[in-house]
């Protein structure tokens, strides 16, 4: 493959494609913002991705629905259709790519063995063990065996989606085939999981964006991944939380509460327990995000979150705070009765009220 | 008389093989399997049927 040789810079790569020295410089500003790096970074990020070349990406796709696929081909912002599959280089996509049968598996074999320990793994679908990892086989080949060989040659692998993170919907009770994300079905590898059902491509983006400036992974959390994605709670970046500490709950669907926009708390929602970045960057190029359409968040992104966090439906247990401003307010003003216990509550409620980024962050 | 096998088949949603017998230049037989399976009909078993949805379009 001759294309193995001479692959261009990705600044060069985007110039080629029409993309123009401004809309690069909005790109390295967004991703900047995404990885929540000041401004001061952007100057590095810019230099990294003049110089750098563009890294060989395989796109594996195991107990998969393509629809970590369908989010980067939709993505949009600032003309990313071009820069998101120019700052990489694919070289094997299913979905995608022209070839079929063995002329597809060739171009994965080339990478793997060509480019050793230099190329990105990028991982879509769980990954089934049980009876041998029959149930997901790929030219012949159970995904298992592909992901030992090519996770285990990448400088990196990225988990797109919950399923290759932890699972997912193939995992989710009672997981008939032993499905399981990447980092544990190929111990040892180097990985970030990147969840989400689907996942989020700025976060993709600014993962790897990171990688080729700073020459490693971000920080990641105990679930293996990006702090700057997922190290805050939706519930204390949520535009409906002011409805949530004045204990404006919707009720019923289509409610007088539902219309004006008020907390799904009462229907279901997992954002209290859920962290996540969807509330500021927000999904199809920003345009909305579940809570914002009205949904209730179902923690997509939180390892078995179709097991763990109880019907989806139904309302999170034990979550302090909801509703607490209105006791808050009353004793404010002299009518509680109980006095001892209205306080306790006032001070809980204050507790969460009073700096929640903070207290999360640390 | 030969046999050849298509796997995977690309630009499809999915995993999918397909085997044909070749005989003179015509495919005389063939047959396709899909390669991946998760059970996601078990996963429906005794959960809110309200929540269902959630799963099932995903798939």
């Amino acid at each position: 493959m001759s294309k193995l040789k001479d692959n261009p810079s990705i600044a060069d790569a985007l110039k080629k494609q029409g993309v123009s020295r401004r809309d690069f410089i909005k790109f390295c500003t967004m991703i900047a913002a995404t990885l929540s790096l000041p401004s001061s970074f952007v100057p590095q990020i810019v230099e990294a991705l003049e110089k750098k070349l563009k890294p060989y990406v395989v796109w594996l796709e195991f107990q998969d629905c393509a629809g970590d696929s369908e989010s980067m081909l939709r993505a949009t912002k600032p003309t990313i259709a071009e820069i998101v599959l120019d700052v990489i280089s694919l070289e094997y996509h299913e979905t995608i790519m022209a070839g079929a049968g063995k002329y597809a598996e060739k171009a994965l074999a080339d990478v793997v063995k060509n480019q050793k320990g230099k190329y990105i793994a990028i991982v879509e679908g769980a990954i089934p063990l049980k009876d041998g990892g029959v149930y997901c086989t790929i030219g012949g080949r159970t995904a298992l065996d592909i992901a030992k060989e090519v996770c285990g040659n990448a400088a990196m692998t990225l988990a797109v989606g919950s399923c290759s993170s932890w699972g997912g919907i193939a995992s989710a009770n009672p997981n008939p085939t032993g499905a399981v994300g990447v980092g544990k079905a190929v111990p040892g590898i180097t990985y970030v999981n990147l969840p989400g059902c689907p996942m989020n491509v700025e976060n993709v983006t600014a993962t790897i964006v990171h990688y080729l400036t700073f020459g490693k992974l971000p920080a990641l959390d105990n679930e293996h991944r990006p702090l700057f994605a997922h190290g805050k709670r939706i519930h204390d970046n949520c535009e409906r939380r002011p409805h949530f500490d004045a204990g404006q709950f919707v009720r019923k669907w289509g409610d007088e509460g539902h219309r004006r926009g008020w907390c799904l708390y009462e229907m279901g929602c997992k954002g209290p327990e859920a962290h996540f970045n969807c509330p500021s960057i927000r999904w199809n190029a920003g345009t909305s995000w579940p809570i914002q359409a009205g949904h209730p968040c179902i923690a997509c992104a939180s390892t078995d979150n179709w097991d763990k966090f109880g019907p989806i439906y139904s309302r999170l247990q034990n979550v302090p705070g909801a509703g607490y401003q209105a006791t808050a307010d009353k004793i404010g003003l002299g009518i509680a009765a109980a006095a001892a216990a209205g306080v306790a509550a006032h001070a809980i409620g204050s507790a969460v009220k009073g700096k929640p980024e903070k207290k999360d962050e640390k | 008389m030969a046999k050849i096998a298509i796997d995977p088949i690309t630009r499809i949603e999915g995993h999918l093989r397909i085997e044909a017998q070749v005989d003179g230049g015509k495919v005389t037989d063939a047959w396709s399997s899909g390669t991946m399976w998760r059970g996601i009909e078990l996963m429906m078993k005794n959960r809110d049927p309200r929540e269902v949805w959630t799963l099932l379009s995903r798939v």
